[in-house]
């Protein structure tokens, strides 16, 4: 596949990404001409909390996977501290923005326990997130699976 | 018992003990290892989904509720996807062919049932009329993303694989089934669910999704930083000698009498 029609794929497949999202936004602008409940201040606190804790959690995760890493390389020290430092830092991150009013404190009263709503609220959206994909993946697999079997390449005569 | 504590051990500790379990049981190699892990696994699984009763107090575990209610027709849908594959043509493990309609069965079944819990009497409820918050985080959240990776699935199946119309129009047709529940949410009210409710939490989860997406990127991003900065520390390999012409000579007698295929 040449360069040109590569980077055309990749940009159709980006759009269909998006196009189911386009289109929801599509009709609800045109009947109700405007975005009906979406509240700017909500989603933006709602992205912000959803980025600090899916780092954090990320971050430990990989942090764990370094000692797999680790294993090839006789244990080196330097890459656990310094993915344990960036792990650190969205935590630390996490709590001082957090605290620092209302701006990322949604329902709850303080910033422990808006910390543990995040975690909740992160699991449970990675695993609507898991699901799509294992139904998606899933399907893709039947569809191809279910078809006549094809012969890829046919024996030369002798 | 301290209600902290009681939310530590009966709701924390069971979170943290399934992917302990899948982890021991993918990884171990000795059967008693791997039914110790899926032992520990399905424990903490019903620990979890036992939590709104055992640690009342606590909010968070309305999760593990809501992951009681949704494993019915989460396990229904899988399994039904897992019997149309492995009943087709696949080279090894291959079922009846009779399987695929039981697994055509089941997927319905599975995806009416969560139709059932937005528009019927099956919504996931805290106590009687109140709906689990986490419902409205999980609902949206799988619609939107079960409808774009399907549209994105069909367009990639048609662009990049060979002559595969017909698998393009079944993941069409799957990206066209999440839309329109969609766009039925928006527009059908549920006996617990009013439009106005899963319109607002639509658009938060496109939030949540893009934030998910942001932060997880940010962190892989870290990850091979420091790997990099890691790797460029280390001195360079030594580097061997040349082979001399006389081991060259044996290489190539070795090479030459696997090749040709004159002789059986």
């Amino acid at each position: 596949m040449s360069g040109s029609r590569l980077a055309v794929t990749w940009r159709m497949m980006a759009l269909a990404f998006v196009l189911p999202l386009l289109l929801i936004l599509a009709i609800e602008i045109t009947l109700s001409s405007g975005i009906e409940g979406f509240d700017g201040d909500e989603a933006f606190t709602r992205f912000a909390n959803a980025t600090l804790t899916s780092y954090t959690l990320l971050s430990l995760l990989l942090l764990g996977n370094l000692f797999f890493y680790g294993e090839s390389r006789n244990r080196p020290l330097a890459p656990l501290v310094g993915m344990f430092c960036a792990s650190l830092l969205g935590v630390a991150a996490t709590f001082f923005f957090i605290n620092q009013g209302p701006m990322l404190l949604e329902d709850n009263g303080s910033a422990q326990a808006q910390a543990i709503y995040n975690i909740v609220h992160t699991l449970v959206s990675a695993g609507a997130v898991a699901f799509a994909v294992c139904v998606s993946l899933g399907s893709m697999f039947s569809a191809i699976t279910s078809q006549k079997r094809r012969i890829n390449f046919t024996f030369e005569e002798e | 018992m301290d209600e902290m504590l009681q939310a530590l051990l009966l709701f924390w500790l069971p979170v943290a003990v399934v992917p302990f379990g899948v982890w021991i049981f993918l990884s171990s190699s000795n059967d008693q290892r791997k039914t110790f892990g899926r032992f520990l696994a399905f424990v903490g699984i019903v620990m979890v989904c036992t939590s709104p009763w055992t640690v009342p107090s606590s909010p968070s575990t309305a999760a593990g509720h809501l992951l009681g209610a949704i494993i019915g027709p989460a396990v229904l849908i899988l399994l039904g996807i897992y019997l149309i594959s492995f009943s087709g043509h696949v080279p090894v493990g291959r079922l009846p062919r009779s399987d695929r309609k039981l697994g055509m069965f089941l997927s319905f079944v599975g995806f009416a049932w969560f139709a059932g819990m937005h528009w019927w009497i099956l919504t996931p409820q805290i106590a009687s009329g109140q709906v689990n918050d986490y419902w409205f985080v999980f609902w949206p959240t799988f619609l939107l993303l079960t409808s774009c990776l399907s549209s994105c699935a069909a367009i990639a199946s048609l662009t990049i694989g060979d002559n595969r119309k017909t698998e393009s129009n079944y993941m069409f047709m799957l990206s066209g089934l999440g839309f329109l529940m969609i766009f039925l949410g928006l527009n059908v009210d549920g006996p617990l669910i009013t439009t106005d409710d899963f319109r607002e939490h639509l658009w938060l989860s496109v939030a949540d999704l893009a934030g998910i997406a942001v932060g997880g990127l940010l962190s892989v991003m870290v990850f091979a930083l420091v790997i990099f900065v890691y790797e460029k520390t280390l001195p360079s390999p030594v580097t061997i000698e040349a082979p001399q012409t006389a081991e060259l000579e044996q290489v190539a007698n070795v090479i030459a009498s696997h090749i040709g295929g004159g002789v059986e």
